[in-house]
């Protein structure tokens, strides 16, 4: 047993750095840094992802013939570490991450030429139609329907939780294509452009402020048989494919383990108070080392989990366990950030993005000013991709057989 | 042996319950939009209503209300949802005003008053250090003044001859400056600068003792918005069906649902004994009820799901509410610290 990287993944390691150091600009680091929201914006995203793709980096996730770099497990898990430890702005996700490696895998020929380079290029834009006002945790039960006529679909209903509606032109969805089948089976998975008469996109603002999530309206809107993702009423083993996908990820600890050391290194400034810093508080500081001897063991589980993938077998039931620690693990160190910032930790700013020359000057620091917006739309880890309860569900039933 | 309300208790209960109506959303976004963030047209029906007027003593024109009662009214404004800042601009001015020729206006609801305690860098201490009085002038800068961006009078803490005593400064006094910024429950705070403003002689209170009533009376409202989450998210999980039934027919939920209530009940409980058992230690009883509030607040979002996330249900509010409340003269750690060292 050793729980080092063999040398040519530290050579790829030291590679990725230089390449960060290099590429990685301050705009793009405040940015990242100064989001508190679940997603970055597009406008910082993009100048990141052609910066990866000119590279052959972006897609990571990807089969190398749709343009993949082609890694092994361990160098896109050291890939994905070393830029949350350098602070790089996340991707768009729901294109990169989600409906990507869906078309590789489900997509035609046809499909696959036509959307993944445009991914790729960032022309696309992607939003996910998952949730519904009426089925959230119980996705299956899901409303929107779409009928074929002639040579489309027309699809009806709504959607929540649309994160970045307002910046996509497409969105995938969940709709029901069969009203008389069961639950799971009347359902298809849709591509559908969101530039039409049909399609509406209302805005959600969460108590943090944040404009990120939207609910998205569909009436009469239409898409081409073309652009359904497998068969009819495959939607369903589509949809948990994309939803391991998503709860997968799984290199969480490292950017976890940074924001306990950007909380570190706060807490030898601001003050306690009393005397000294706050990092002379034997509580704060005992709540700090908990917190890191809990990431620095997740960071082994991931490891663990990532050796399996090595051998060839699959994570299954793991990316559960990895989605609820992680969830938990962010939501108690953003309570650490807003207890290190007192007063000056319950500051809200109304107005975004909270970097660049538009941004509301803080009281105290920028990082003061993050804390409470972050701990607020931090919530949502516990709730969105499956809850917690859910979580819990699936590793009570596959985990532990009960 | 009694702990129920006595009727004019109950009277102040059911006014303030009146007042705050259905705590209907539109109408929260729609005050904090207004100057300052407070309703003033709302304000002077609060204070029509006797409600700041209880806080204060008879000898000034008030009702002359004990702590029990006020505490009855904080928990109603916390159960209500309240968006106006009756403990901030309400019962504290209420307080520290006594016997002063300010109160008359401020018991009126003319005049917004506000206490400027906090000092940059100094996290939760209360004494003033680095705001000062010498020679009837007052220098400084005071931070997390709540309502500051609405208020017309400063109660500012300073030091004068070595200890903290506490001045009236008006909005529009020479030498004033008036930062405004949001915080957590949407209103505006203010940092406070003082440049040479000229003061009276300072308040005949005592700042600690009122600090002290403040800190109970911040339990009591967070136990009211506990209360409050706690009965929306009951009433959610009735009605939310997801697998073919309501969300509350789940253990999980069943069970989680019951440990609130249990904290809920310690609250009440630690609520009266901090007003009932002389020697409590007004901040440890703070620090214990937040703690617990904080957990039913964070519940009640994560058992709304998505919607528990939105700035369009109250279960946010009800949160933000309670974070700032939760902070207020001390954290829930500062708190038990303070237990600790009380013991």
């Amino acid at each position: 047993m050793d729980i080092d990287f063999a040398p040519a993944d530290i050579a790829f390691r030291d590679e990725v750095r230089a390449f960060l150091n290099a590429k990685l600009n301050a705009r793009l680091r405040e940015g990242a840094a100064n989001t508190p929201s679940v997603f970055v914006e597009p406008d910082l995203t993009r100048e990141w992802q052609a910066i990866l793709n000119q590279q052959g980096w972006l897609a990571t996730s990807w089969p190398q013939e749709y343009g993949g770099p082609g890694w092994t497990p361990v160098q896109k898990y050291i890939f994905e570490k070393e830029c949350a430890i350098a602070g790089a702005p996340s991707l768009p996700v729901l294109g990169l991450k989600l409906v990507g490696p869906v078309i590789c895998k489900f997509g035609t020929d046809e499909q696959k030429a036509r959307f993944l380079p445009r991914i790729l290029s960032g022309e696309d834009y992607w939003c996910q139609g998952y949730s519904e006002p009426g089925s959230g945790s119980d996705l299956a039960a899901l409303k929107t329907k779409a009928e074929r006529r002639g040579d489309t679909y027309v699809i009806d209903g709504t959607k929540l939780w649309t994160t970045h509606a307002h910046h996509a032109n497409w969105i995938f969805a969940l709709v029901r294509t069969d009203s008389t089948a069961r639950k799971q089976q009347g359902i298809s998975f849709l591509l559908i452009p969101m530039d039409q008469p049909g399609v509406t996109v209302t805005p959600i603002v969460t108590m943090a402020n944040d404009h990120e999530v939207n609910q998205t309206f569909f009436d009469n809107a239409v898409t081409g048989l073309e652009n359904r993702i497998g068969e009819e009423g495959q939607g369903w083993t589509i949809a948990k494919y994309l939803l391991e996908n998503e709860r997968g990820g799984s290199c969480a600890a490292p950017a976890l383990l940074a924001e306990l050391d950007r909380i570190e290194d706060f807490s030898r400034s601001e003050p306690s108070g009393v005397n000294g810093a706050m990092i002379h508080d034997s509580a704060f500081a005992q709540r700090l080392a908990r917190l890191r001897l809990e990431a620095e063991a997740f960071e082994v589980t991931e490891l663990r989990i990532l050796a399996e993938l090595v051998k060839g077998r699959p994570a299954g039931p793991q990316t559960s366990l990895v989605k609820l620690i992680s969830a938990n693990l962010r939501q108690a160190i953003n309570v650490l950030a807003l207890d290190l910032f007192a007063y000056e930790g319950l500051q809200l700013p109304l107005s975004r993005p909270l970097y660049g020359n538009e941004a509301p000057e803080p009281v105290g620091s920028r990082a003061a000013q993050l804390a409470l917006p972050t701990y607020l739309n931090g919530r949502a880890w516990t709730i969105f991709g499956g809850t917690d309860e859910v979580q819990k569900t699936i590793i009570a039933k596959q985990v532990l057989g009960l | 042996m009694n702990f129920d309300l006595d009727e004019n208790q109950e009277l102040f209960r059911a006014t303030v319950e009146r007042f705050c109506g259905s705590g209907d959303i539109a109408a929260r976004h729609g005050a904090r939009r207004l100057p300052g963030a407070v309703d003033r047209a709302r304000w002077n029906q609060l204070a029509e209503l006797g409600l700041i007027g209880l806080a204060a003593p008879e000898a000034d024109g008030g009702l002359g209300g004990s702590l029990l009662d006020c505490a009855v009214v904080a928990q109603a404004f916390g159960k209500g949802q309240a968006v106006e800042p009756w403990l901030e601009c309400g019962f504290i001015p209420a307080r520290l005003l006594a016997g002063s020729e300010h109160i008359a206006g401020v018991l009126a609801g003319q005049q917004l008053a506000t206490l400027a305690f906090a000092e940059p860098r100094r996290r939760y201490a209360i004494g003033a250090v680095t705001t000062k009085v010498s020679t009837d002038r007052i220098n400084g800068e005071k931070t997390f003044v709540l309502c500051g961006g609405a208020a017309e009078l400063f109660i500012v803490s300073a030091e004068q001859d070595g200890c903290t005593k506490l001045f009236a400064v008006p909005c529009d006094a020479a030498g004033v400056e008036v930062r405004p910024y949001p915080v957590a429950d949407g209103t505006m705070a203010a940092i406070l600068t003082l440049r040479d403003v000229a003061v009276d002689a300072p308040l005949a209170v005592e700042l600690d003792a009122v600090i002290d009533q403040a800190r109970i009376m911040a339990a009591a409202e967070m136990t009211g918005l506990a209360q409050r989450l706690f009965d929306d998210t009951l009433a959610y999980v009735k009605t939310r069906e997801q697998f073919g039934q309501p969300l509350g027919r789940f253990q999980v939920i069943q069970h989680r649902l019951v440990d609130a209530y249990a904290k809920l009940e310690a609250m009440q409980s630690a609520v009266w004994r901090g007003l009932l058992v002389p020697g409590s230690e007004a901040a440890a009883v703070k620090g214990f009820i937040a703690e617990e509030a904080i957990w039913v607040a964070q519940q009640a979002v994560q058992l709304h799901g998505g919607m528990g996330m939105t700035d369009e249900l109250g279960i946010g509010h009800g949160l933000k509410r309670i974070l700032l409340l939760s902070r207020l003269f001390g954290d829930p750690a500062a708190g038990i610290a303070a237990a600790a060292q009380a013991a």
